[in-house]
């Protein structure tokens, strides 16, 4: 393992590096969060802590993944709820954890079911010496009525209870916002305003992971139920990184962010790095794969960092920002074409078919010699051929630009 | 046992569809190009990745009413993979496993994929239930005509049965997928063989055509020294004598004994793997020519050669030799080229010194089947060719004769099950032309 210094501060506490557990199964107990520690992770949000006056249960089954040809657990959906363990214990459990690893800091992420219960949340986790607390306004289904994402969709009412955890402890605040929402910068000026110190995002997408088409019923089955809920792992990432990109871009609100969203590789991290947030937390990654995916975390982005000359992960945040533009900025007097390496092709079509089903219809077709005939003056670069190329290392199509080049118009059918 | 899973189920649904995602789904796909009965993987591996699982069976058998078997036994690597695009990148697409799956699940799931499109149509003869006439009756049994095969044997299947040994194609699969040809209303007669000129009387009792996929099944000649000695045989007898109840003898012959097969091929090396399985002591196969040359499948070669036989290349047999008519070994040498740069047969020369003396109590010759045998004169009114195959038409399954077909080994010599079962369709097609055509002419023969 490199010895590359990762660490970064975010909200006044500093982090041995950006890789932190987030709230859900996988911070559960003590025990859990303590073996990821020693794999490796810089931190932990511990799972959604409750005042215990509610009694929780998880819904059986509770999860369902989502598959893609034979690629297991592109996405996944699930209706898990916070703890269902007593507020006792995961006092308990926390305390242990700042006691064996006081260098790696605990997020604990907690829910009141009313402005009293946040305030003795607050309170009593503080106690624990703890390092942060994380607000969940965003867990999509709650079995609790008037909880989780639908405080985060109800503006005042998260700044509220925002302001009262505030009152009542000196820890660093971070507001867990979520994507199920038209913009996503509003509730976090709200939490902003409440007192929050820090955000992150994004809690699941609310989404229906498939149905069974013998029953009709979608996937989880809960006896014979189902609920749209939490949609999470790759296939969320792009949601994920448009809202950090979002959230960092919003001049008003100019708050740490903690990403999250289908982060399952050092590159995945650091695309949440570049788009503005300074840690990083997984859940889907490591239901798929366990802790061990952050020994390939800490490898890849030290060596990616050597090899840039970087120093610093704070030097990496937001870097993407300033070319994330409005789609009115762009100059659309530059032209291009998918340049094809002809050399390398394998022959196999794909380009033609895509090409004159989904593109421009400028590539011919060699059936004796299996090769596409590229046409520079039809090819309206829309880069389709590429993306299904099965060539790679470098790609055998390209983009480039060619001075002067006119857009391409579709002809009409006369 | 060692290497003989062929016979099991090569993929479970995520599994098949984990290989048909590697699929590049190519724009005039070469591997439907190049399947000799037209099966159009290109077609079924593209319905499986798209969850199409019935789709996908009903295009296999549709197309290639013997698609399980096929994609069991297809030299797959010289058909269908050979021009795979995935190779350009990876290897390619195991297109045989992934039909023998398909059609697996197509059985499993009860799924009837053949559908009739006609019925009530004349009677035509098939003599033969090997592949040429399995495929030959099913595709007119799908357009409504009736069919008889008549079988000379016990059971059957032909060289699917008799020919293949249980490790490559277990009897319950051939039977299986014989009972889809069945299902469309085929009656078949078994313990029927047409003897000679009988052929001809078929159409005179009333059948409108008939299909001769009677294949080759007489060995090439060995002309050496002791060939008529006790425990000599060829590799037809030895392969269906395994599958016809013999088994129990032959393998009290081989069991502890040391064993020679003389060829190169495919059927060679089956020969040796199952003399091996039955526990011979030693397996020697002799091939005259070099491991280049052997015509064997590598898959084959390599399944004999993980049975431990011992190969002999550039070696040939000279002379049996017994002791009161029975084999008790042989003696051979080694053969190298008269000009090093022509690997043909007939290139070869005996190198004097070689001469080499083994141990061998049982010798199977694998050195291919004559062709000369032809349409056995099954026919008076169809013409041969002189090398002994039934002459026929371009299109390869029409003979001299109106009304009589031809498919398989019968017209081609020794040749693939694919093309057999492309010769099948071929006829049908050419069978229901004739008919259809000899009825708009006004529906007499002459």
């Amino acid at each position: 393992m490199t010895g590359k210094d990762l660490s970064i501060e975010m909200c006044g506490v500093q982090f041995p590096n950006p890789f932190l557990l987030s709230s859900s199964p996988v911070s559960n107990t003590a025990e859990m969060v303590a073996r990821a520690f020693d794999q490796g992770f810089g931190g932990a949000v511990f799972k959604t802590v409750h005042a215990g006056r509610t009694k929780i249960i998880h819904p059986s089954p509770r999860m369902a993944g989502y598959d893609y040809e034979s690629r297991k657990l592109v996405g996944l959906q699930n209706v898990e709820q916070i703890s269902d363990r007593s507020f006792e214990d995961n006092l308990a459990d926390i305390s242990y954890l700042k006691r064996h690893y006081p260098d790696h800091p605990v997020i604990v992420s907690i829910m009141g079911f009313s402005e009293e219960e946040w305030g003795l949340l607050a309170r009593g986790v503080e106690e624990t010496g703890a390092d942060m607390l994380e607000l969940n306004f965003s867990c999509p289904h709650m079995t609790v009525e008037g909880s989780g994402m639908k405080v985060g969709q109800a503006f005042e009412l998260l700044e509220n209870f925002t302001r009262i955890v505030r009152e009542n402890t000196s820890l660093p605040i971070i507001a867990k916002m979520t994507p199920n929402i038209t913009d996503i910068t509003e509730p976090a000026l709200y939490a902003k305003r409440g007192g929050a110190d820090g955000i992150s995002a994004i809690n699941t997408v609310s989404a229906l992971v498939g149905i069974d088409p013998d029953t009709f019923i979608p996937h989880p089955n809960v006896a014979g139920k189902s609920a749209m809920s939490g949609y999470s792992g790759p296939a969320v990432k792009p949601i994920g990184l448009r809202c950090i990109a979002q959230l960092a871009q919003c001049r008003e609100l100019s708050l740490p962010l903690s990403g999250l969203g289908g982060v399952e590789t050092w590159v995945d991290a650091l695309e949440y790095i570049l788009c503005g947030s300074s840690t990083v937390q997984m859940t889907t990654g490591v239901i798929h794969y366990g802790y061990g995916i952050v020994e390939d975390m800490i490898e890849g982005l030290s060596d990616f960092m050597d090899s840039k000359g970087i120093d610093s992960v704070s030097e990496l945040v937001g870097k993407a920002l300033p070319n994330i533009h409005p789609t009115d900025a762009f100059d659309l007097d530059h032209q291009g074409v998918a340049r094809y390496d002809l050399d390398r092709c394998i022959g196999c079509g794909q380009c033609y078919i895509v090409c004159r089903d989904a593109g421009g219809q400028c590539l011919g077709w060699d059936g004796g010699k299996r090769r596409p005939i590229p046409d520079d003056e039809k090819c309206v670069s829309c880069m389709i051929c590429s993306f299904i190329c099965p060539v790679s290392d470098p790609p055998m199509i390209c983009y480039e630009h060619v001075p002067g080049k006119k857009e391409i118009v579709p002809p009409v059918s006369r | 046992m060692n290497g003989l899973e062929r016979n099991k189920k090569a993929y479970g649904v995520l599994q098949a569809i984990s290989e048909a995602s590697r699929c590049l789904n190519c724009h005039e796909p070469p591997c439907s190009r190049d399947c000799p009965a037209g099966t159009d993987p290109g077609t079924f591996i593209r319905k499986l990745k798209l969850k199409n699982i019935k789709g996908a069976v009903r295009t296999i058998k549709n197309n290639n009413i013997l698609g399980g078997i096929c994609g069991a036994l297809c030299p797959t690597e010289r058909l269908c993979m050979k021009g795979c695009s995935a190779t350009g990148i990876d290897r390619p697409i195991e297109i045989g496993k992934i039909q023998r799956f398909l059609v697996e699940y197509g059985w499993e799931t009860g799924f009837d994929a053949i559908k009739k499109k006609g019925s009530g149509k004349g009677q035509i003869a098939v003599i033969g239930s090997g592949p040429a006439g399995l495929a030959c009756a099913a595709e007119l049994a799908k357009n409504g005509y009736g069919i008889t095969i008549f079988e000379g044997r016990e059971k059957a299947g032909g060289v699917l049965r008799y020919g293949v040994p249980e490790f490559r194609m277990n009897t319950e699969f051939v039977e299986r997928e014989l009972e889809d040809v069945l299902t469309l209303g085929v009656e078949l007669k078994t313990r029927s063989r047409i003897e000679r000129g009988e052929a001809d009387r078929l159409l005179s009792e009333g059948f409108e055509a008939v299909f001769m996929g009677i294949g080759t099944w007489n060995p090439a000649r060995l002309d050496i020294p002791g060939s008529d000695l006790v425990n000599v045989t060829d590799s037809q007898k030895f392969l269906e004598g395994m599958r016809s109840g013999r088994n129990v003898e032959l393998g009290s012959k081989i069991r502890g004994k040391n064993v020679a097969v003389v060829g190169g091929g495919s059927v060679a090396m089956d020969a040796a793997t199952t003399c091996a399985t039955l526990g011979a002591n030693k397996v020697y196969v002799i091939y005259r020519r070099s491991l280049r040359e052997m015509p064997a499948d590598e898959e084959d070669l390599d399944l004999a050669l993980s049975h431990n036989i011992t190969l002999r290349t550039q070696s040939i047999v000279t002379e049996l030799i017994g002791e009161d008519g029975r084999l008790t070994g042989l003696k051979g040498c080694e053969t190298d080229w008269k000009n090093p740069d022509d690997h043909s047969a007939a290139n070869l020369v005996t190198v004097p010194g070689t001469e080499y003396r083994l141990n061998v109590d049982f010798f199977v010759k694998a050195i291919g089947m004559r062709s000369e045998e032809g349409n056995k004169g099954l026919s008076e009114l169809v013409e041969n060719l002189p090398n002994g195959l039934v002459k026929t038409g371009d299109d390869g399954v029409s003979t001299t004769h109106k009304r009589i077909f031809v498919g398989g080994d019968a017209a081609r010599g020794p040749a693939l099950i694919v093309q057999a079962v492309q010769d099948g369709k071929t006829a049908a097609e050419c069978i229901m032309k004739m008919l259809e055509e000899n009825k708009s002419a006004g529906g007499a023969f002459e």
